[in-house]
């Protein structure tokens, strides 16, 4: 296996004076390759995303990008590091165009001559976001705007991308495309951290998966191993691996 | 009613239209930047007003010059009042609460304004205060002129700042997705504390528009309150062109009206085009479609 390039050790985190909501969570990521977290709602997947972005830091435990320690960095250090968080649900700026949203990706960056590279392979990866240059954000559909969103976070040539449930909302057809497109970024030598709800479909195109569960790691391992573990089928994937389960207790 | 006096009339409204625009701008940049209800805004303006009568009491010059002082001043103002005091304020009930807290600095401000320069009417007496340009009969005060003029190369430097500039672009993204904004590497906090002086830089220029041309007292500025208010809520909380236009279009009413009814019942229309609008329309008339657009 690879080195590790995003590393969260023993992660401690929580919101206010609430109580904690990881609880020693680790969870490394390495260099070209989609991890999956998967588990139900509230096991803390977007909080492990928020402590990877610098949205929330955490009360314990060590972060390291490419083995330097960036544990109590802020959103900005963060995404100089190398991160790009593509939040859960829309967030495309819904009133400025698309191409006011790839730009503003491109907000750290000085470099005249690396934005407008940059925004040529944006363009070219996702066909969307060169189509409706010009159209306001919050006129496409929701998987269009997902596209933009991708686009947007690429722009400063990240390292990690971190994606909260691409898929949520999305039609079967939309999220097969959303997923080709995570493996097309895996492709261009990013690695990704990708939260799902749609366990089965998104271990199907990870490398590495972890199921998460009141704030920790239960199963880890390869994607395909989780896929045919009897536990994860109990647990998470539903469907018919749970039923075959039932039919041999029977 | 002649035809003259109805231009007359008319053209009084766009210009003092003008003005609200401004002011409504500024009152919609603090609502779309932090969801602040910024009852002082208009005694900011006021503010501005008494310190551009006194600087040409002072200095003998023209109150427009007072603009070079002022603006940066309000600005930093602006700036300070809402990393200070503003940001503080818990989320949750932060509209609610800086309406308290707002309300308690308009009474500071007007306060301190009757302390140091008493409750005594001022009004800026100018070389040109009682010129007039002739216009199919009707009669246009030139400082009416010269104020809308301000306004609107106020509103038209702010429109192009917030859509043409990196800073513009920021503050936008920061009021339409904070977060996203943040995870791009905005530095959130300090653009809406630039945003917040923007809101104050505008009161600065309406300041100094209105001297020109009002008795100015330090109680005025609850006259302006509500239909500033009632203008941003009409346009739709949080989009400037919508606050524009409602602006322009009462102001209007408001001249027309005065014909027959005196200054005072005019004033009515601002809290009917309210009643109507919370009654018929409460996200207001451009709200969602044009809200937030620049
Ligand atoms: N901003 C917040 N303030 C306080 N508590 C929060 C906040 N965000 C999340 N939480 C709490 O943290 C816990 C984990 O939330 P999180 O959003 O990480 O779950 P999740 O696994 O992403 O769930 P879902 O699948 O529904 O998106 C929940 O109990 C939630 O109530
Ligand atoms: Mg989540």
């Amino acid at each position: 296996m690879s080195e590790p390039l995003l590393e969260l050790r023993d992660i401690e985190a929580g919101y206010g004076r609430a109580a904690l909501v990881l609880r020693g969570l680790t969870v490394t990521v390495p260099a070209g390759q989609i991890v999956c977290l998967v588990g139900p709602n509230g096991a803390g997947k977007s909080t492990v995303l928020k402590v990877a972005s610098g949205m929330l830091t955490p009360r314990s435990g060590t972060i390291t990008v490419d083995g330097v320690d960036v544990t109590r960095n802020g959103p900005q250090q963060m995404l100089r590091a190398g991160m790009a968080h593509v939040l859960q649900g829309h967030s495309v700026f819904k009133e400025m165009t698309v191409a006011e949203n790839v730009g503003l990706g491109a907000y750290t960056v000085r470099d005249q001559a690396a934005v407008a590279e940059r925004t040529d392979f944006v363009k070219t990866l996702f066909p969307v976001v060169a189509e409706r240059w010009h159209t306001l954000a919050g006129a496409l559909s929701g998987g269009q705007q997902k596209q933009v969103e991708f686009a947007r976070s690429l722009m400063v040539s990240p390292k990690v991308v971190l994606l909260d449930e691409p898929s949520m909302g999305l039609d079967p057809k939309t999220t097969a495309t959303v997923f080709e497109q995570v493996v097309r970024m895996r492709d261009a030598g990013l690695a990704v951290l990708l939260v799902e709800q749609n366990a089965r479909r998104a271990l199907e195109s990870a490398d590495l998966g972890c199921v998460l569960d009141l704030g920790k790691v239960h199963i880890a391992g390869p994607a395909a191993d989780l896929l045919a573990d009897p536990r994860m089928a109990e647990l998470y994937l539903g469907g018919a691996a749970s039923r075959l389960e039932e039919g041999k207790a029977r | 009613m002649s035809s003259a006096l109805l231009l007359q009339s008319l053209i009084l409204g766009l210009l003092l239209g003008g003005l609200y625009a401004l002011l409504a701008a500024g009152l919609t940049l603090y609502f779309g930047v932090m969801r602040v209800v910024m009852i002082a805004h208009s005694a900011f303006l006021i503010l501005a007003a008494y310190l551009a009568w006194f600087f040409t009491t002072q200095t003998g010059l023209d109150p427009l010059l007072s603009l070079i002082i002022t603006v940066p001043l309000f600005f930093a103002a602006g700036y300070g009042m809402q990393r200070a005091l503003l940001s503080r304020l818990r989320p949750a009930t932060l509209t609610m609460m800086s309406v308290l807290l707002t309300f308690a600095i308009a009474l500071v401000i007007e306060g301190g304004l009757g302390y140091l320069f008493s409750g005594t009417q001022r009004r800026i007496q100018l070389g040109y205060s009682s010129a007039s340009l002739e216009l199919w009969g009707a009669r246009i005060a030139v400082v009416k002129l010269v104020a809308f003029g301000l306004a609107a190369v106020s509103l038209l430097a702010l429109y192009l700042l917030l859509k043409k500039t990196r800073f513009g672009q920021a503050l936008r993204a920061t009021i339409q997705h904070r977060e996203a904004a943040q995870l791009l590497g905005i530095d959130t906090d300090r653009i809406a504390g630039f945003g917040f002086g923007l809101g104050l830089a505008t009161a600065a220029v309406g300041g100094t528009a209105l001297a020109l041309d009002a008795t100015i007292y330090p109680s005025l500025h609850w006259h302006w309150i509500g239909p500033l208010m009632a203008i941003i809520v009409i346009g739709g909380l949080g989009s400037i062109p919508g606050a524009a236009i409602a602006a322009m279009l009462l102001g209007v009413t408001q001249a027309l009206l005065q014909i027959p009814m005196g200054t005072t019942w005019a004033q009515t229309v601002f809290y009917l085009a309210l009643f109507a609008t919370l009654m018929f329309r409460p996200q207001g008339f451009f709200g969602g479609r044009l809200a937030q657009r620049f």
